[in-house]
């Protein structure tokens, strides 16, 4: 279906090279995961096949891309749209209209559809991926999967023979991302669509895929899961579990690794858990005390208690519309309680200036690009100098430890997402806050960022700041947090260390645990310690 | 960096109906005491307003037909809201919108045919956004057109310079809108106290004197802060969003070369 | 009637032919008539839709017009009438104003004068803040000719984005206390919008990117000649406008030739429209459809206009007040007649469809999630 035949990019003739004599095909009707690095060609790559690389972007293109016989070379992205749809990383920035039955109608608008014919598919498409419901709601209304499907759906309705997106469901929640796959893996075995997908996580789309394509520095390895994850560096936990138990052939799903697991149990079961220390007699940062928060008569928050540690990684879990998000907000006085009280160091954080509200408390939000008013990495470091009272300079050289690699001239925006992120972190650390809360820090992260951040998090909170993160990501609770907080319906429903409280939970379990329960292992490092064994 | 190609055709076409505009706001000075619009001189400012939207979407589809991208499309819509959002804070003053500022650094970076267009639409945009569509549109839509058409026609300057340039600009630029923006009512308020009013048969001189005079004792009040908020707003933040823009069109690769290499 | 959108055309049509006809008249009661048609027709059919809200932005600035207009008369003193109300302290400009006067007494006729005149021009703001307020702009978008695609989608894109500006302008002024910063005044104002612009560009290229690989832009190659013909088809029509208005700028008082040559440059601009929409390809979802609810509208509008024309050509001294303390407005049985076909709409267009609003919702960070 898509065949690439010697095909070397460059974006500009004497830049680096991004493709590299790459030579595959892909068949017709099959679900293919595209792995790599940040920095790896993926982005490149995936534009590739419907030829946005290099009609939209400009660029030096040798060989030849076609799907299904017609080449990009001489269809534009446009003539190709019947063939191939193009699902973009963020949805809501690829929407041109703002009602749901208009986005999904306007690709066929623009192919001139007949509007009988329009109306038939649109009715389809409304029911293939459940939004019937949802027809005539504006679009920024719907929550992230909502918002993902109806992206899908509206290039759906083109009847592409081929599907490409750019990770789908690295911005979502688990149940949203289980929704938007669901309805991909439908679109495979119903209807025979071709799909690749990039995404960052593994431990998600793995059990779904045929094959995979593995781009490193521009060329790329392609094979059926489990012979590619034999030796690739970007694994899900499941298969560094399985490479480091030696099962051959190595398990994909959890199913697959249960049923080969009892060896390891039995071997384990001498062994057990080393626990993430936690600091005990430590000062207390904040305490919060029955703190209840509504929005207008809807309320969000019903009498939170939680106290907060020096040294402590706290977790907080719970899915959407739990109130992970209004606490947060209510922890930096951005939003106001209508009872209890929360002193952090002794001082409610809504009594406190906007200046001295950052000495006491820090939040990084989960666009940290919201953060930057600067046009460089630089400038924006030496604003930070001043905001946060600091001598010059203390910023950027924050910024050097955590992510030597970035340049002082780039536009911040232009940063990728982990560097990102940890330029967010230096903002707002330099003024060393006591209490550091991090909304969903891992989307969009791959995991040698995710494995970064996790070092940075660690290392501030051994130099004595609380850490409060919010997030969905299982794993780097598993590896990072000291303690686990779940809430639901705006209480705290659980409170404990890390160790307890996720294994306890088919939600929150990390993959390590699922495969070895009722055990209680989380991570594969323990493992690996237990048994004395290197990390494959 | 020219976003929007205006090719010769294009440039004609913008010629002609700013010819055209340029009648439909003077003809109080020019037409004689028994010319047809003279007479019927309340009925004028509406016939008006009903040729220019006419010729100016012959225009725009003239110049999209040219070479209106997808990527062009969507700036100018982002650009369009922009200034869709930045109206609304300055109705409550009385015009004193900072929404100039954003079309005459657009014009600057991206390129005339670029400002014609977003002049013109972001006006159209707005209108339709808060519920101001009338008369009046047109002939906005054509003077804010005009202002963004000019402020990429300007000389070439770079740095300190290039922000004195276009404060210049914005300052001639913001009181000229205003003051033509009175022309297109002027003739059809009548009743009006005789020393500012259209008197028709009177010859141009003394209608442009009273034209002057209205203008300085009723919009001059509007049009001088407006000038001086863009000036102000330029120098502040005119360098970033110059910067800002730039960095968008680069992006955008508008002019990026493409190209097939074959294997050998 | 089951409820939906009537053609946003037919309430145009209505509307703009309530303000042509309010331009021929300046008796205060003919012109209070049509606002308060507009008045009854907005109260019965407005939408539950943002812009729904319009309409009293509408009755504001014609109350706004209306003081500024007397005000004016009032500052520059009276030329007309003799019933002097008060008097203000007079006050000249120097010579190379030409000795602009100021002040002076103050008579009722003035006032008069100022008030009909003031009330006519904001009868038209409000008959036309009508239509803004009736009318779905985006539904009006659908109607757009095919030749004016591009310029239809760059309006929708910019209306799609501006709710999405406001939340990021919410979300960057909260991020910016979080940095200890202030947005308060110009500068504050400044350094907010930058990052709302920066986003905002971003977003488009990932906009375009998309809509390029969703078919945006398809169309018909167009052979050369073809092309030539098209292009010397716009600037005929744009050469035989600029000649019309021109000439009518120097015609004597019957402008027919000058009239029919503007026309005909607006026909042939017409012509090219046509021809460049029929190499886009493109189709409308769900086109709005015009039926019975919508002829029984328009017609409505054009009757009202209409009657106000034959009034007008029979030289009716209804329409005229002239700003005298004996002139008492009358209300000719015509006007009535008027008043009540322009009220029709209120029964005779279908209800709006009731509108999602759960937009309004307070803002909150997972919603946007």
């Amino acid at each position: 279906m898509i065949c690439f035949e010697q095909v070397t990019f460059r974006y500009s003739e004497d830049g680096p090279t991004v493709l590299r004599d790459l030579n595959l095909e892909i068949p017709a009707g099959e679900l293919v995961l595209l792995l790599g690095a940040t920095g790896s060609g993926k982005t490149t790559f995936l534009r590739a096949i419907n030829g946005l690389v290099p009609h939209f972007t400009g660029g030096h293109l040798t060989g030849n891309i076609s799907v299904n016989g017609r080449s990009t070379r001489v269809n534009h992205p446009r003539e190709l749209a019947d063939l191939v749809g193009f699902v973009p990383q963020d949805p809501v920035s690829g929407f041109v209209t703002d009602l749901v039955e208009d986005e999904l109608a306007y690709s066929m608008e623009c192919l001139g559809i007949d509007p009988p014919v329009m109306r038939r598919r649109v009715e389809e498409i409304l029911d293939l991926l459940g939004l019937t419901e949802l027809r005539n709601r504006p679009l920024h209304t719907l929550s992230g999967g909502q918002q993902q499907r109806v992206a899908i759906g509206s290039v759906l309705t083109a009847q592409p023979e081929v599907l490409v997106l750019d990770e789908p469901t690295s911005a979502l929640d688990p149940g949203a991302a289980e929704e938007v796959l669901a309805a991909l893996h439908r679109l495979v075995h119903d209807l025979g669509v071709t799909v690749v997908l990039a995404e960052h996580r593994l431990e998600r789309v793995m059990q779904y895929c045929d094959s995979i394509l593995l781009l490193e520095n521009g060329s790329v390895q392609s094979g059926s899961p489990s012979e590619l994850m034999q030796t690739s560096s970007i694994a899900p936990p499941v298969i560094h579990l399985g490479r480091l138990a030696g099962w051959d052939p190595l398990p994909i799903s959890i199913r697959d690794a249960r049923r080969v697991a009892p060896p390891l149990r039995a071997l384990l079961a001498n062994h057990s858990p080393r626990i993430q220390a936690v600091p005990t007699h430590s000062p207390r940062i904040a305490e919060i005390r029955k703190v209840q928060c509504a929005f207008g008569k809807k309320i969000v928050l019903r009498g939170v208690d939680l106290d907060l540690d020096a040294g402590e990684i706290t977790a907080l879990m719970g899915r959407n519309g739990a109130g992970k998000s209004t606490l947060l907000r209510t922890l930096v006085g951005l939003k106001d309680q209508t009872k209890g009280t929360i002193h952090i160091n002794g001082v409610d954080p809504h009594t406190l200036s906007a200046k001295d509200l950052l000495r006491h408390v820090g939040f990084v939000p989960q666009e940290p690009h919201d953060l930057f008013e600067s046009l460089s990495v630089a400038a924006e470091c030496k604003s930070s100098d001043t905001d946060a009272g600091c001598p010059p300079g203390t910023t950027r050289a924050l910024l050097a430890l955590m992510a030597p690699d970035v340049q002082d001239g780039t536009h911040p925006r232009d940063l990728s997402e982990g560097q990102q992120m940890l330029l967010a972190l230096c903002l707002i650390v330099a003024a060393k806050p006591p209490l550091l809360l991090l909304d969903e820090p891992t989307r969009g992260l791959d995991y040698p960022t995710k494995k970064k951040l996790g070092e940075v998090l660690r290392g501030l909170a051994t130099s004595g700041h609380s850490i409060l993160l919010a997030t969905h990501d299982v794993e780097l609770v598993a590896e990072l947090a000291t303690r686990v907080v779940i809430m639901g319906d705006g209480e705290i429903v659980a409170n404990g260390p890390t160790q307890s409280v996720v294994t306890g939970s088919p939600m929150f379990a990390p993959q390590v645990s699922k495969v070895l329960a009722p055990d209680h292992w989380i991570t594969v490092e323990q493992i690996a310690q237990a048994l004395n064994r290197e990390l494959a | 960096m020219r976003a929007i190609p205006l090719g010769k055709p294009s440039a004609i076409a913008i010629a002609a109906i700013s010819l055209i505009g340029i009648f439909s706001f003077l003809w109080p000075f020019v037409a004689p005491a028994d010319s047809f619009l003279v007479v019927n001189s309340t009925e004028t400012p509406l016939l008006f307003a009903l040729i220019i939207p006419l010729l100016l979407v012959t225009v725009i589809s003239q110049i999209s037909d040219g070479g209106l991208d997808a990527k062009a499309i969507a700036l100018l819509g982002a650009l369009a809201a922009v200034i869709a959002v930045l109206r609304p804070l300055g109705a409550g003053l009385g015009g004193i919108e900072p929404i100039w500022v954003i079309l005459i650094l657009a014009g600057r970076a991206l390129g005339p045919g670029f400002g014609f267009l977003l002049g013109s639409i972001s006006l159209l945009a707005s209108a339709m956004f808060t519920g101001g569509v009338g008369p009046w549109l047109p002939f906005q839509m054509l003077a804010a057109a005009w202002v963004g058409l000019g402020a990429g026609l300007l000389p070439k300057a770079s740095g300190k310079r290039e922000l004195m340039v276009l404060s210049t600009y914005a300052a001639i630029a913001c009181i000229a809108f205003g003051f033509i923006m009175n022309l297109w009512f002027w003739p059809f308020s009548t009743n009006l106290p005789e020393q500012i009013a259209f008197s028709p048969g009177a010859n141009a001189g003394e209608n442009l004197l009273a034209w002057i005079r209205f203008s300085l004792t009723t919009s001059l009040g509007f049009d001088l802060p407006r000038a001086a908020l863009t000036v102000i707003l330029i120098a502040l933040i005119g360098s970033p969003v110059l910067q800002l823009l730039r960095r968008a069109s680069r992006k955008a690769a508008f002019d990026a070369p493409t190209e097939f290499i074959e294997v050998h | 009637m089951t409820p939906r959108w009537l053609h946003p055309g037919a309430w145009w049509l209505w509307s703009l032919c309530l303000a042509a006809a309010a331009s021929q008249t300046t008796n205060p009661l003919l012109l209070s008539l049509l606002i308060c048609a507009a008045v009854i027709v907005v109260a019965a059919r407005k939408p539950d839709a943002p812009w729904g809200k319009s309409f009293e932005f509408f009755l504001f600035l014609g109350a706004m017009i209306i003081t500024i207009r007397v005000l004016f008369q009032i500052v520059f003193g009276a030329s007309l009438g003799t019933t002097v109300l008060f008097e203000l302290p007079g006050l000249s400009f120097p010579e190379w104003m030409s000795g602009l006067q100021l002040g002076g007494s103050v008579t009722l006729e003035a006032l008069l004068g100022a008030f009909y005149d003031g009330l006519r021009l904001a009868t038209i703001a409000i008959v036309i803040g009508a239509a803004n307020s009736l009318a779905s702009p985006t539904r009006l978008l659908k109607a757009v000719p095919t030749a004016l695609y591009e310029l239809g989608v760059s309006i929708v894109v910019a209306l799609t984005f501006v709710p999405q500006l406001t939340t990021d302008a919410g979300r960057i002024r909260e991020m910016r206390r979080l940095r200890g910063r202030s947005s308060q005044g110009i500068k504050g104002f400044a350094s907010l919008g930058l990052p709302v612009l920066a986003g905002a560009l971003d977003r488009s290229i990932i906009l375009a990117e998309s809509m390029d690989s969703r078919g945006y832009g398809r169309h018909q190659k167009e052979t050369t000649w073809g092309r030539r013909l098209s292009i010397s088809l716009v600037l005929a029509s744009l050469s035989l406008a600029l000649i019309g208005v021109y000439s009518l700028l120097t015609a004597g008082t019957s402008a027919v030739v000058a009239l029919l040559i503007v026309f005909a440059g607006l026909l042939l601009g017409g012509v090219t429209m046509w021809r460049a929409g029929r190499t886009r390809v493109r189709t409308v979802y769900r086109p709005d459809i015009w039926t019975l609810p919508e002829w029984l509208v328009s017609i409505a509008g054009v009757a009202v206009l209409g009657i106000f024309l034959t009034a007008r050509i029979s030289s009716d001294q209804a329409l005229i007040l002239r700003p005298e303390l004996s002139a008492w407005p009358s209300l000719p049985l015509w006007g009535l007649l008027a008043f009540g076909i322009a009220c029709t709409p209120a029964i005779s267009a279908p209800h709006p469809p009731a509108f999602d609003i759960d937009t309004n919702e307070p803002f909150s960070s997972e919603a946007f999630r």
